[in-house]
């Protein structure tokens, strides 16, 4: 189960099944201490921020420059895209996948979370042209 | 014919590119698609939800659009695919 942690030393807070040996911020090794999710709440509120459409752009193209894929170069399609997955954001609280439907268990569907884990589905595993399902990620061409 | 639906979302590029060919296939086949939005509308967003068991084994375990659905039959076709594709599942449904 997943839980949160925050540094002893900088702050910074850590959300998985475990908590890192080393503080990737301050390199200091086993800094991290088990929090409850209210205490992780109060801590992150301050810097709480929302994501327009070219941070969110800006954002997948880093994530993107070094994987093997790329950030569709069809803006019209991209433009398309972001307009389902910014609604779907306003309407249902997380920027879901629009060419896929939430089943309403919390999380089952963070699986369709925009970038989801595409690299394993059908529509790109071992595919030369292989994209994911909405075709916001498509693999780089060599 | 059978009841034949579409599912498909506003935002979703393979149903903005299946929706002409559905029109077409409708003209030419008088045949007809109910097309249910499921993003911007939860009643149809449930009635695909309440398909899930037997259209998410079909589509890669999830549920999809567009998805092509016969309700009686059970029948299911999911995605983008060519003209012919979708003619052919189309009258085979009866």
């Amino acid at each position: 189960m997943k839980k949160f942690y925050r540094c002893f030393v900088c702050g910074d807070i850590h959300y998985g099944v475990k908590p890192p040996e080393v503080c990737p911020t301050c390199l200091v090794k086993n800094a991290y201490v088990e929090i409850s999710s209210a205490e992780a709440e109060r801590t992150m509120e301050p810097v709480m921020t929302t994501m327009t459409r070219d941070e969110f752009r800006r954002v997948i193209e880093r994530f993107a420059e070094k994987n093997e894929f790329q950030v569709n170069p069809d803006t019209a399609k991209v433009e398309m895209l972001f307009d389902g997955i910014f609604a779907n954001e306003q309407n249902h609280g997380f920027k879901y996948c629009p060419c896929r439907l939430r089943t309403k268990d919390f999380n089952e569907d963070l699986k369709l979370v925009c970038p989801c884990h595409f690299i394993v589905h059908e529509t790109y595993k071992g595919k030369t042209d292989g994209e994911c399902w909405c075709g916001l990620f498509v693999r780089r061409k060599k | 014919m059978s009841r034949l639906i579409m599912f498909h979302a506003r935002e979703c590029p393979h149903c903005r590119v299946m929706m002409p060919l559905v029109d077409q296939l409708e003209k030419e086949q008088k045949i007809r698609f109910e097309k249910l939005e499921i993003w911007h509308d939860e009643k149809n967003a449930d009635l695909m939800r309440s398909y899930r068991p037997v259209i998410a084994p079909k589509c890669g375990g999830q549920l999809r659009t567009p998805t092509f659905f016969n309700p009686e039959t059970s029948a299911v076709l999911c995605g983008e695919v060519p003209y012919d594709k979708l003619k052919e599942w189309a009258l085979s449904q009866g």
